[in-house]
């Protein structure tokens, strides 16, 4: 459905310089400053997948949104969303998809929402049947009755976020971009949006690349991520592949009888293993003694007996770590390594 | 074709909705450029008043009267200024979210520009036009009023209209290199007002300086349907005007496309 292959965006910008002196001496020099927002990206994406791409603020996550929907042209690269170079024929390929920018509204401001939607229906050509059942739906996952005869500008975030969700989807589109579809929005909406997302996809098999900063987005809907980093690519696959390789550290936590019995007790000594394969920590205030171990070397069991046999415990706490703490570890990685 | 039309259509719609909002400000907007119209008016009145010659510019001073008006309606229906619209969408990023939408921005400028058209004519210019055919029936020696001038002038301003439109929409394409466009859009209105010849009639001008404006596509957006209006063209001379607004018509367009593309190319809008 989407082909990426080697998308390079290089920014131009008239070069700057600090203070007045510098702001004259800008006007009349020609340097330039050359910004690499997009780096190298080929992807490509199925029909029907919902894809999580992300990445930290700058990586270039909207860039690339951008010129998939066909507002901006790559510098180097091609790019085709259903067998269509979405730059060269922005129109045709602007009828098969449906962008949400989380920042930005499409509707229109002073109007009532009701109108925002009959000018839509009339520009994207949807004809009367479609428009009622795709209403009658979006209504029954969105819930929008509630305030569809109200301005726009008088909706609160969670409810434009809802419309704007719904705006680009009323031509039913084969693809739907998201930048940021949840910034902002309390629990409960970010769940109805969410859900709206998943039903959509099920009903319509519906295409979905979606940007966002919270992983319960990603935890929720994609079976599939990828990661950019200052414009590169640096991770394409599953959730559970990138929990996998990244995600071995389990943290123990041990609630002991008495804490002071536990001081100098180290199980990477007793196990065999080496010191950062199975890190302790003592926490006296709590009586707690957390123990962080490499998944693939060793089990909780077999830590566990270790310090049953030397100490009492009243607690037991297993956690695995959570994929804001993988992303976090993958962006340094991604910066250092290379 | 007609599908492309409809698809349009609303933009009309809702200008000429948004317009009926705002109804308040509006009229006093329109006191303010009558405003203008009538000191105009008095000032013309005084020339004629100290000069013993009868006609001035080939106007009479019964002739002056009426292009006067005829001039501050012909401009408040014709210069809807698409600029202020494209600067605003650049300032605020929302061209990207017509950029995501099937439809041509310059058609969408156009067709809400239509709307502000429709409602300008509808509102205080049928009024002074009334007001003005009274004064030409009650002023002896003014030719008398003829449907076919009517017509005629109806069709040069329609052209008018897209004239200026697409010239405002190529000159609105600067704002997406320097973002803050006001100050040129003041430079632009006051030499608007006289090249038009809002202010002053062209045919004040010198020959040589008139032989000028002949290339600029300025003259075609007001002077040219109001002197149809007073009957100064007939003929052929009517129809070669009409024929070179429709030349400006489709040099514009074609210039604005051009421009669009190249803006397009290295169109960067601002982040987010
Ligand atoms: N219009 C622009 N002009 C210049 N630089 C830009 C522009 N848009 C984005 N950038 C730069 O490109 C990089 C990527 O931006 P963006 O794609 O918006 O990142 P993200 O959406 O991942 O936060 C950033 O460093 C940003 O400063
Ligand atoms: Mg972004």
């Amino acid at each position: 459905m989407i082909e990426v292959s080697h998308v390079t965006k290089d920014f131009v910008m008239p070069k700057k310089y600090p203070g007045l002196r510098g702001a004259i001496k800008g006007l009349f020099s020609n340097e330039k400053t050359v910004k690499r927002a997009v780096d190298d990206i080929s992807f490509q994406i199925g029909q029907g997948e919902i894809v999580g791409y992300i990445g930290s603020n700058g990586a270039g996550k909207s860039t690339t949104i951008k010129i998939m929907t066909g507002i901006l042209s790559p510098s180097d690269g091609t790019c085709f969303v259903a067998g269509i170079d979405p730059n060269r024929r922005r129109k045709e390929n602007a009828q098969n998809i449906g962008v949400v920018f989380g920042q930005r509204t499409q509707l229109w401001w002073d109007l009532p929402l009701s109108e925002s939607f009959t000018i839509l229906k009339e520009i994207y050509n949807v004809s009367d049947q479609a428009y009622r059942e795709q209403m009658e739906f979006l209504n029954q996952v969105l819930e929008l009755s509630a305030f569809f005869d109200k301005p726009v500008r008088t909706l609160s975030l969670g409810q434009r976020m809802r419309a704007d969700l719904g705006a680009a989807l009323l031509h039913n589109p084969k693809v739907l971009y998201l930048d940021e579809p949840t910034i902002g929005l309390d629990l409960v909406v970010k769940d109805n949006i969410r859900r709206a997302i998943r039903e959509i996809n099920e009903k319509y098999k519906t295409t979905v690349v979606l940007t966002t900063h919270d992983i319960g987005d990603i935890e929720e809907l994609c079976s599939r991520i990828i990661i950019i980093d200052e414009g590169k690519k640096i991770y394409d696959g599953s959730l559970e592949a990138l929990k996998d390789t990244y995600g071995t550290k389990r943290t123990l936590s041990l609630e002991v009888k008495q804490i002071q019995k536990a001081s100098g007790f180290s199980p990477a000594e007793i196990l065999g293993v080496r010191e950062e394969e199975c890190i302790t920590e003592l926490d006296f205030e709590n009586s707690l003694l957390k123990i962080t171990f490499d998944g693939h070397k060793l089990q909780a069991p077999q830590i566990l007996s270790t310090v049953m046999n030397e100490i009492e415990i009243t607690d037991i706490q297993l956690k695995e770590t959570e994929l804001a703490e993988i992303v976090k570890e993958i962006y340094r990685h991604g910066t250092e390594g290379e | 074709m007609k599908r492309r039309i409809k698809a349009y259509l609303p933009f009309t719609i809702n200008e000429l909705k948004r317009q009926m909002a705002y109804k308040g400000a509006f009229y006093l907007f329109i006191l303010v450029k009558m405003f203008g119209a009538f000191i105009n008016y008095y000032l013309w009145m005084a020339i004629y008043g100290s000069t013993n010659q009868n006609t001035l510019g080939g106007l009479t001073q019964g002739e002056m009267v009426i292009y006067i008006f005829m001039a501050y309606l012909t401009g408040t229906i014709v210069t809807v200024s698409v600029s202020n619209w494209v600067s605003e969408d650049v300032v605020q990023g929302t061209v990207a979210m017509n950029l995501i939408k099937p439809i041509d921005y310059r058609m969408s400028l156009i067709s809400r520009a239509s709307g502000d058209m429709i409602y300008q004519f509808l509102v205080p210019s049928v009024f002074i036009w009334i007001g003005l055919e009274i004064y030409r029936a009650a002023v002896p020696g003014l030719p008398p009023f003829s449907a076919e001038k009517v017509l005629f002038y109806l069709v040069s301003t329609v052209l008018s209209f897209l004239i200026y439109v697409l010239f405002d929409f190529c000159f609105g394409m600067i704002a997406f290199f320097t973002t803050y466009i006001f100050g040129l859009m003041m430079v632009k209105q006051a030499l608007i007002a006289f090249l038009t010849g809002q202010l002053i009639p062209i045919s004040f001008f010198p020959e040589a300086v008139q032989r000028v404006f002949d290339f600029l596509p300025f003259s075609s957006m007001v002077y040219t349907p109001v002197m149809i209006y007073l009957g100064k063209y007939t003929g052929n001379k009517l129809f070669f005007m009409l024929l070179r607004q429709a030349a400006w018509v489709v040099l514009l367009y074609l210039f604005g496309s051009l421009i669009w593309r190249k803006v397009t190319k290295r169109l960067v809008i601002l982040g987010g």
